[in-house]
């Protein structure tokens, strides 16, 4: 399940990009989701796990996909047990968190109120009031209740 | 540090340009759009100058600032138009705020936090786009687009209430118009209120009334909000008293000239944003006048029939 967290809290990455940099391992970059989200987000290929073909900037590292992508990458994959700032990803990488706490139970931290508009129906746990909520309007509701940042 | 600057950053592939003429800019929006790239094209161009491969054009020195040295390095530029990236904690911290409030440097942030310590304006927010390729079809040029269109979110509506930031001037004025037309009027106390104020109303068509200039911290959330309820739609004006000098109320080819483009009139390190700017030009220029006016109480002047009709032909009629 999606578990959401806004404001300071501890073992938060901050700047998952970073992290990612430092952290991630190749088969990570050739899983299917990571070939669909760096073709859905970045508009690149997965050539191999140290080649990925950009439109704009030609033949890239994984180092130098987006800050959005990395950090969806890490949050899928990274089983260190710590919580990622979902403030790295745009507004387009909202349907691909909600993806990604389908199939597991994901924390994200959140430092502003994501736009979740695009993402369709979904549920998530709001870790600072303890409530459930189902779809945008009841997640944005509920965001704004919560004076954390 | 006043005025309006051009600045075209480019290498082989890419090429950005885009222009800054306040204090304080903010760049957001989706991933993938280019704004690291663009961060890393300065830095570089910053660090190596023309071995880095990158050609930056402006009439003022673009750079960028990051780490734990931030406090030090700041005081020493001047003059700089200064790129900041989201990595840096210190953004969010009112020990910057305070640095930024009394910098004669331009500042470029590139962040999707809201940062209220920070008063940018609505028309200061942007995002990247791809806006075509050059003619070998090699370069990508890149240009920043307003986030947020004003224009849109204050389509005409006819409002059962007027929920006003300001809790002074403007909402004595407001208040005036809005009883004249029976409509509800009610001051948020504060930006930082307003959604607190739209959750609390019952009313179903409702405009909200805030400083444009500064208002850029509550736009995500207000932007969001207006997403879900479309009966909501939001008036930003620079500030009250911009639309008092925009009305014709005050003669003088002066005041036009200040508001065809103020850039060239405020001075960072003496304004945090435009409308303290514009409220200081009001009080000089009506100083020992009829129009005295003090932000505090409104002078009934700025009340009488032809006042109210001018400031309202100002404001487009949106309260119509």
């Amino acid at each position: 399940m999606l578990k959401i967290v806004f404001g300071e809290i501890e073992n938060a990455i901050y700047h998952p990009p970073t992290y990612f940099d430092n952290q991630y391992e190749d088969d990570w970059i050739t899983n299917p989701l990571s070939i669909k989200m760096i073709k859905d987000i970045d508009q690149s290929e997965v050539v191999s796990a140290h080649l990925i073909q950009s439109p704009v900037l030609g033949p890239i590292s994984p180092r130098e996909i987006s800050g959005g992508v990395k950090t969806l990458i890490l949050m899928a994959f990274d089983d260190s047990g710590k919580i990622f700032n979902a403030s790295s990803c745009g507004d387009n990488c909202a349907k691909w968190i909600v993806e990604i706490g389908t199939g597991k139970d994901l924390t994200i931290n959140l430092h502003h109120v994501l736009d979740f508009s695009s993402a369709g129906m979904f549920e998530a746990y709001m870790l600072n009031t303890g409530k459930i909520v189902r779809g945008y309007e009841e997640y944005l509701d509920e965001a704004f209740q919560i004076k954390e940042r | 540090m006043k005025g309006k600057y051009h600045v075209m950053v480019q290498n082989k592939r890419l090429r950005y340009e885009f222009d800054i003429k306040r204090n304080i800019t903010i760049i957001r929006g989706d991933s993938a759009t280019g704004k690291t790239t663009l961060y890393a094209m300065i830095s570089l161009a910053a660090r190596m100058g023309e071995s880095s491969g990158v050609d930056i054009q402006c009439d003022k020195k673009c750079r960028t600032l990051e780490g734990p040295d931030w406090k030090l390095v700041l005081p020493t530029l001047h003059d700089h138009i200064i790129f900041l990236d989201e990595d840096d904690h210190f953004l969010k911290t009112t020990e910057f705020a305070g640095m930024v409030k009394t910098s004669d440097n331009y500042f470029v942030i590139i962040t999707r936090e809201d940062l209220p310590n920070l008063p940018y304006s609505v028309e200061e927010i942007y995002g990247i786009h791809a806006a075509g390729k050059y003619h070998d079809m090699k370069r990508v040029f890149n240009a920043f687009y307003h986030l947020y269109r004003v224009e849109e979110l204050s389509e005409k509506i006819s409002p059962e209430e007027v929920i006003v930031e300001d809790s002074n001037a403007g909402y004595e004025f407001f208040g005036h118009v809005c009883r004249a037309r029976r409509i509800s009027c009610v001051s948020a106390g504060g930006k930082s209120r307003l959604i607190d104020a739209l959750r609390g109303s019952e009313r179903e068509n409702v405009l909200v009334i805030a400083d444009g200039a500064s208002i850029g911290p509550e736009m995500n959330e207000l932007f969001q909000y207006m997403k879900v309820h479309s009966h909501v739609r939001c008036y930003l004006p620079e500030s009250f008293e911009w639309l008092i000098l925009r009305s014709g109320l005050i003669d003088g080819n002066e005041v036009k000239d200040i508001l065809q483009h103020p850039q060239d009139f405020i001075e960072s390190q003496e304004y945090f944003s435009w409308e303290r700017f514009f409220t200081n030009v009001l009080i000089r220029y009506t100083e020992n006048t009829y129009l005295q006016y003090t932000k505090h109480k409104l002078n009934d002047t700025y009340l009488h029939d032809r006042s109210v009709q001018m400031i309202s032909n100002a404001m487009e009629r949106v309260l119509e």
